[in-house]
């Protein structure tokens, strides 16, 4: 009789363990537990849950908060819409699909910083962007500085830089998919769209469960073309609620807010992926049984 | 055996003759830069007659200066004896304890050394908190040639080959200065675009949005920035004269289109040599760079609203005593020596030219033929400013917050939006931060 290798299990999961704890759960705990104390002339005081209290009556927290949640709601199916609009052109095959590939992959290649300037000097108002309009007789427009254009620039560079990676996950997906399933279909008769619909979708959910999470865990937390590109203008258009905690913390000195501010972005994270896999796999699920 | 007891006995000797000679090890925190080559300067001549203390600068480039000094300071680091800070700066760091008031004679010895503008700007609570270096001044730099190609008088100005007693400085201060609409006509005049694209732009201030710069529009029109208890900005920042101010602050970028919107610091300097510029409104500090270029410029007074007083921004770098130093008193003694006595302060001017805050090189700056020529003028005009229409920024201990406000609302006027909307969001963070920061 073996015995079950426990050790060996817990040995090798160790590492990944240890990492999480350190890197995930503790920051996690330590921004919950600063998230109760505030500096008052130099001392730091217990104040409980009033860092909390003064957030839900601050109107600039509100208004970081709906910039957040209406950014989410349009980057994130945007960019997985495109992700697996590239994903089925990457696996096609086609005259000029390694040209195409090349292109989709590049945005991965290009760090984030880096990728940020290049747009910035694109979208300035005497840019390359502008001067591509002006051809088409477009006034030039002011893509990071107009209030009702700049958080649109930043989910266009954000989707730009994304999708690829994404991507590269739903590809993986769709190679999981047997040919033969598709290939029956075929042969029934089922045009591609219906193809799509009722065979590739369906059998990609775990993947675009796992996608879906992720990139919106991601964009919840973007921070890096905010700070860069806007600085949460114009016009707040832009403040995200990570750029609304960095502000309190590092620039205001204000450690008590800027942790409550993390903690309730990281609660509502929690209550999105939640509902996220209660949508997809167990509502799923019961339907498939049916 | 005998030679391990010699051994020992030459170790300690050679300890207490070190602890005889420097017995005590100031550590000042700083920015990397000119300021810091003039601190080494004045902390030399400081340690040449004082050979029991040893003085050690530490320098930060400025864009991790507030960040890191603020880190170091709350975690009470005894290996910072004094903070080079900025003024608005000093009523935070003395509301968190992290700096000490001077007191007592040194105290007294300021009073009546300091023009009244820097003592106040040290003061928190009815306590000097922080010493003043130096302080600062804005004029008016155009290029004569594009105004005068566009049809436009120059202002009466100082330029290389001018000279100007004192009173010359007065009259042309008091009534040669332009006033904003004057010179939002002249931008007009000679912005030049082409095809959409400006090839010449108007005018520019040189720290675009910034409170600091900007202060002095609404301050022109008797508009304030908060109240007097610091713990609001409503009827205030929003008020009428803020209002007024910001409008014509919008008219440069949204009707007239006659300055750039976003310039970063440094930018407006460069487009001005490279004639790109007409006008802009800087600090004194742009004075040798503008004199070794081939623009044919001249330099104006600050200018000020046609309906209101003249204001001119103020303030500048300040030393304070961390809290958490080992050695308060001999910090003290230095930062008196640097910011006080006629050597420190003489040194100080001597290495970095900025307009000094003692009555004494005040007074010398006015009366000393050296100064009637150029650029010598230029300090002479700034000293007047500093004396007449200098305004200080606000004391509060929400200053960082209210910075970020300002900037944001103006950045954001530059941009289009509407100047209620952005005031009163403005006021609305400040008070917000306000309530936070003082409450019990």
């Amino acid at each position: 009789m073996r015995k079950h290798p426990y050790l060996l299990i817990f040995m090798a999961l160790l590492p990944a363990l240890l990492g999480l704890a350190l890197f995930r759960v503790y920051p996690i705990v330590l921004a919950l537990f600063e998230s109760l104390f505030s500096t008052y002339r130099g001392d730091r005081l217990f104040v409980g849950l009033e860092n909390y209290d003064l957030l839900l009556r601050d109107s600039g927290f509100w208004q970081s908060l709906k910039v957040t949640l209406w950014f989410n709601l349009i980057i994130n199916p945007l960019q997985i819409a495109l992700a697996l609009l590239l994903a089925i052109m990457f696996v096609q095959k086609v005259r000029f699909i390694g040209l195409f590939r090349f292109l989709f992959l590049i945005p991965i290649g290009v760090s984030l910083p880096v990728a940020v300037i290049i747009w910035r000097i694109m979208l300035l108002p005497d840019g390359l962007v502008n001067g591509f309009l002006g051809t088409l007789g477009v006034e030039p427009l002011r893509f990071l500085t107009s209030p009702d254009l700049a958080l649109y620039a930043i989910i266009a560079i954000a989707t730009w830089k994304g999708i690829s990676y994404w991507m590269i996950f739903i590809i993986g997906g769709l190679q999981n998919i047997s040919p033969e399933i598709h290939e029956a279909a075929r042969l029934e008769g089922a045009s591609a769209w219906q193809r799509l619909w009722m065979i590739t979708l369906p059998l990609l959910k775990p993947t675009l469960l796992f996608v879906l999470v992720a990139d919106v865990t991601i964009n919840f937390l973007l921070f890096a073309p905010v700070f860069m590109l806007t600085n949460g203008g114009p016009r707040g258009s832009t403040n995200v609620l990570m750029y609304e905690a960095y502000k309190s913390g590092f620039v205001f000195g204000d450690m008590g807010r800027a942790m409550a501010i993390v903690v309730i972005l990281v609660a509502l994270l929690l209550v999105i992926v939640g509902l996220q896999f209660w949508l997809l796999s167990g509502r799923g699920k019961g339907r498939a049984a049916q | 055996m005998k030679y391990r007891t010699k051994l020992t006995v030459s170790a300690l000797a050679f300890a207490a003759a070190t602890a005889a000679q420097a017995e005590t090890t100031l550590n000042i925190l700083m920015t990397e830069g000119l300021d810091k080559a003039a601190m080494e300067a004045v902390a030399a001549e400081y340690m040449a007659t004082n050979p029991d203390v040893t003085i050690e600068i530490q320098a930060l480039p400025w864009s991790q200066f507030f960040q890191v000094s603020d880190l170091r300071l709350r975690s009470g680091d005894e290996e910072v004896d004094l903070i080079y800070t900025d003024a608005p700066v000093v009523a935070n760091y003395a509301a968190n304890g992290y700096i000490v008031p001077f007191e007592g004679e040194i105290a007294d010895e300021a009073k009546s050394t300091l023009v009244d503008a820097a003592i106040k700007a040290g003061t928190f609570e009815g306590r000097l908190f922080a010493l003043p270096m130096n302080s600062s001044a804005q004029v008016l730099y155009y290029n004569a040639d594009l105004l005068e190609g566009a049809g436009v008088t120059p202002p009466v100005g100082l330029a290389p080959g001018s000279t100007a007693s004192a009173e010359d400085i007065a009259a042309m201060a008091t009534d040669g200065r332009w006033t904003w609409e004057q010179l939002r006509d002249a931008a007009k005049a000679v912005t030049v675009s082409e095809g959409g694209r400006t090839e010449t732009w108007g005018f520019a201030f040189e720290q675009f949005g910034e409170l600091y710069q900007l202060q002095p529009l609404g301050a022109s029109l008797g508009g304030t920035l908060i109240s007097d208890d610091a713990m609001s900005a409503a009827d205030h920042l929003d008020g009428a004269a803020w209002r007024e101010a910001a409008g014509w602050w919008s008219a440069l970028f949204n009707t007239d289109e006659v300055s750039p919107r976003a310039l970063g610091f440094g930018e407006a300097t460069q487009m001005f040599l490279n004639g790109q510029l007409a006008m802009f409104v800087g600090g004194t500090w742009n004075v040798p760079a503008v004199a070794d270029s081939d623009i044919n410029f001249g330099i104006a007074a600050h200018p000020r609203f046609a309906d209101g007083t003249a204001a001119s921004p103020t303030g500048s770098w300040f030393l304070g005593v961390h809290a958490a130093s080992p050695d308060i008193e001999a910090a003290r003694d230095f930062a008196a020596y640097a910011t006080l006595s006629p050597e420190g302060t003489e040194t100080w001017f001597a290495n970095l030219n900025q307009l000094p805050t003692t009555l004494e090189l005040l007074a010398r700056i006015d009366t000393d033929a050296a100064y009637d020529g150029f650029p010598g003028n230029v300090m002479r005009l700034s000293a007047w400013e500093s004396r007449n229409t200098a305004v200080p920024r606000p004391v509060t201990v929400a200053y960082s917050q209210l910075q970020d406000a300002f900037r944001t609302a103006f950045v954001d006027i530059a941009n289009g939006v509407d100047i209620d909307e952005a005031l009163v969001t403005a006021v609305d963070a400040y008070d917000e931060a306000a309530r936070r920061l003082n409450r019990q």
